[in-house]
């Protein structure tokens, strides 16, 4: 219960400072909105020879916002110093990468909620609303996994001095699988595709990667804040 | 040379009496050896000054007692507790005022403390927020961010930090530098508040603060204990020789 009171209040700094600043949240959206421009520009406006590459866009955009958040979550934690103000509180260490992780889950979702809409209109021609639940199921895994995976790598990297460089190297080896799945089970849906044994199937997967990854980090980061 | 703590017959009554019990402690980071076999104790509700140049691994050593950093080798009770088997219980006791206030500027002075008092699970917490808000002179800024506070401020502000959850055991890492006359004060009167039932162990350039709060004085050089003395033992000249002496060393 303390745990939870803990998590709750790393999760609820780390929000009225981002309501407060809006540093994060900001960069994330224009970044997604920089993006589906050039892919309009790019590809054409042709929804209906777009929509079958639907899954790879989303995800190509969503992944590098992310890193974008990611980099960001740590800030001023290192900058400020304030890292070690966590360190020194009588916190378990998976209690601070459990509440780390769900902020940037928040933020991330958040992001998704309000730029999806936009993608679908400009990109997608197949009206996919019938199967919103299983969308919203494979978008809440995929998200789970990046943040899982990315909280750790933000933790890792906030140490070294090539900071904004490492988390992506690191981070982009070790999410490519969770990358095809999400690509293959939002790509069908928004396709509107009758198959949906390879849909739960990339489910299954995604849920799979989201519970090694997050027993690795919640195990990893002690070890990961040890000095 | 060392100096060992056992010439004063502290071991005898460790205890009953013993804080802070460090023996044999080593520290390297990489090949670099930042301490070095260093072996002292702090009795209950005693001050211990650490004095030395820098690079001599004070730092080093407050951030191993208050388990940011893990030994190299050698054995660390604090509070009785190894480090290597309850650190979380240790973290509850003790409370560490360094350069850096710890403090989250986005967030006003009310914010940063209920998160930090959240997290030490302090009871009776609004009260004790008020408490200290008042106790640092800054109720009337309580709902202010920290970003638009003075050094001072922040300071106060992490003086306040600190002791939301009354730790037992406090590290002042150099607590006056940055500080206006008036956060010195402040920071002097608690401490003198609550001398006695709390075993302080502070890194101090001044000497005059730092002789004036002490028990006992140590200074360390390159890594190793070249002084430790209780003060009504204390030389003031011979100290003040060797302290001038290994910070002219430095230089």
């Amino acid at each position: 219960m303390s745990s939870l009171r803990q998590i709750a209040a790393i999760l609820k700094k780390d929000i009225i400072s981002e309501l407060r600043t809006k540093e994060m949240l900001t960069s994330m959206f224009l970044f997604v909105m920089l993006t589906m421009v050039i892919f309009n520009y790019a590809f054409g406006a042709d929804r209906n020879n777009l929509t079958p590459f639907g899954g790879g866009m989303l995800w190509i955009t969503f992944l590098f916002t992310a890193i974008l958040g990611l980099n960001r979550s740590f800030v001023h934690e290192k900058d400020e110093g304030c890292l070690e103000g966590l360190l020194l509180a009588p916190v378990d260490r998976p209690v601070i990468y459990l509440g780390k992780m769900t902020g940037n889950l928040i933020f991330l979702s958040v992001i998704e909620i309000v730029t999806l809409p936009i993608f679908t209109v400009f990109f997608i021609s197949h009206n996919y609303f019938p199967q919103i639940g299983w969308f919203i199921i494979a978008l809440i895994l995929s998200n789970l996994g990046i943040s899982a995976t990315g909280t750790l790598l933000a933790t890792i990297s906030i140490n070294t001095k090539t900071r904004d460089m490492m988390l992506p190297i690191l981070f982009l080896p070790i999410i490519i699988p969770l990358l095809i799945g999400a690509v293959v089970s939002t790509g069908q849906i928004m396709a509107g595709t009758k198959n949906f044994e390879s849909v739960y199937s990339s489910l299954k997967f995604l849920g799979v990667y989201d519970i090694i990854f997050l027993l690795i980090s919640y195990g990893l980061y002690d070890f990961v804040l040890g000095e | 040379m060392t100096f060992s703590p056992d010439l004063f017959g502290l071991k005898e009554t460790k205890k009953i009496t013993t804080e802070i019990d460090v023996v044999n402690l080593n520290k390297s980071f990489g090949k670099r050896k930042v301490l070095d076999n260093v072996s002292f104790q702090v009795k209950k509700g005693g001050f211990l000054s650490i004095f030395g140049p820098n690079g001599a691994g004070k730092t080093t050593l407050i951030k191993i007692l208050s388990t940011l950093v893990a030994p190299t080798s050698g054995k660390v009770l604090v509070s009785g507790i190894s480090l290597d088997d309850d650190p979380t219980l240790i973290r509850k006791k003790i409370g560490l005022i360094s350069h850096s206030p710890l403090l989250y500027p986005d967030l006003n002075a009310y914010e940063n403390l209920k998160f930090y008092g959240t997290l030490y699970q302090v009871p009776h917490l609004e009260k004790r927020i008020n408490f200290m808000l008042d106790k640092v002179e800054l109720s009337h800024r309580r709902y202010d961010l920290v970003r638009t506070f003075s050094k001072g401020m922040q300071q106060r502000l992490a003086i306040a930090r600190v002791l939301l959850h009354q730790p037992a055991i406090l590290f002042l890492d150099e607590p006056h530098s940055g500080l206006d006359p008036h956060a010195v004060d402040i920071l002097d009167g608690l401490i003198n508040d609550i001398r006695g039932d709390h075993t302080f162990v502070m890194i101090t350039h001044s000497l005059e603060k730092g002789i004036a709060l002490a028990d006992v004085v140590m200074i360390l050089e390159n890594g190793k204990i070249i002084f430790y003395q209780e003060k009504e033992h204390l030389d003031s000249d011979k100290f003040r020789k060797i302290y001038i002496q290994t910070v002219k060393g430095e230089s």
